[in-house]
């Protein structure tokens, strides 16, 4: 759950990169790393809990502070999951006090039913934490559309994104930076639209 | 996500106050107190020294970690974890549902001082939590007042 620090006037938020093993979720993080434009000082240093062979054991952490709001500095916190199926007890601690989730789904075919595995795990592990999907902002990323054998957005659409409420999807190439900005902007915003929303006052 | 814990002057305050108190007692470097989601509420001491964003997002992982591992072998009774260092020791002591006390001291401090100022300190940490939880959400802030500049590119790349 979102901090917020009137002392000091910060927002702090957490949003959590989910998705199956090998899907580009630590990529992500990298390519906002490397590239994010931050004023001097803001970019906080990527922690990587990873195997020898590179592979997420615990969570990669991402800490970065926005540009585009007034009055508060907003610190956003991006975690990854570790995907592989093993890891589950991991991921649900990850996914303690999750505001916003990235779900990255691998594009190639052959993935298909691991991304909906892992979609199912997601709202498996929410409820654990006594949460609902149907109330966390997320977005959903179509990843590696680079590759011969992607699957058509539309069929992943179908999978994953067939629900009464539809959520924004993008298409993505998360070692070239393609899709990875704009898939951060859009969970930022539905978070932050959801955080205005709420503290709106309400009269009779 | 329901209320949103929002913390005042006051609440920092009486935190960073306690915090201090614990400081001089037990010979401890630094305190602070995280979120279990990984998020620094506030801290007193060491920030030149350490990176203490990260120390929270690692303490509460680590924290989470071992309490699940403690369930494995059925012990109900967790409520700290402690790293034994050659130059700083870290103790993470529970404070309640949502937070936690990551005190960090040199590893010539005892660590049963810092054990025992510690619980006295979680439970006024508590008590200040309690009330900043129970405040209302409109009487603390107005997020609207948070002005988006341009939502639609909150986070700009490089050129």
């Amino acid at each position: 759950m979102a901090i917020i620090n009137q002392a000091t006037r910060e927002l702090q938020v957490k949003i959590v990169y989910y998705g199956p093993a090998m899907g580009g979720k630590t990529t992500n993080l990298f390519q906002v790393h490397d590239h994010v434009q931050t004023a001097a000082g803001n970019k906080g240093k990527l922690v990587s809990l990873a195997t020898s062979s590179d592979r997420t054991l615990f969570f990669d952490f991402l800490p970065i502070e926005a540009l585009a709001i007034k009055g508060y500095r907003t610190k956003f916190q991006l975690y990854t999951v570790p995907g592989q199926v093993i890891y589950n007890t991991t991921r649900q601690l990850v996914l303690r006090g999750v505001d916003g989730l990235v779900f990255v789904a691998d594009s190639q075919f052959e993935k298909m039913a691991e991304n909906v595995e892992s979609f199912v795990n997601l709202e498996e592990n929410l409820k654990c934490l006594k949460l609902d999907l149907a109330e966390i902002p997320y977005v959903l990323q179509y990843n590696k559309r680079d590759l011969p054998n992607a699957a058509p957005i539309e069929y992943m659409e179908f999978l994953l994104n067939n629900r009464e409420v539809q959520v924004p999807s993008f298409a993505s190439v998360a070692h070239k930076c393609e899709g990875v900005f704009e898939t951060l902007n859009m969970i930022t915003r539905l978070l932050l639209n959801k955080f205005v929303a709420q503290s709106t006052p309400q009269y009779a | 996500m329901g209320t949103l814990p929002q913390l005042v002057e006051e609440d920092i305050r009486q935190l960073d106050d306690t915090l201090h108190e614990l400081l001089t007692r037990s010979d401890a470097t630094t305190a602070l107190v995280i979120d279990k989601a990984g998020f620094l509420i506030t801290h007193v001491g060491g920030r030149r020294h350490f990176d203490l964003t990260s120390i929270a997002a690692l303490a509460s992982g680590a924290y989470a970690a071992n309490q699940t591992i403690a369930r494995l072998v059925r012990e109900e009774n967790f409520s700290s974890i402690y790293q034994q260092g050659q130059k700083y020791s870290i103790l993470a002591t529970n404070v309640d549902e949502h937070c936690l006390l990551v005190t960090i001291f040199k590893a010539t401090v005892s660590v049963g001082a810092v054990k025992y100022f510690a619980a006295p300190t979680c439970a006024r940490i508590a008590e200040q939590m309690k009330i900043a939880h129970a405040r209302e959400p409109a009487a603390g802030l107005d997020l609207s007042a948070l002005n988006l500049v341009d939502p639609s590119a909150i986070f700009k790349r490089r050129a």
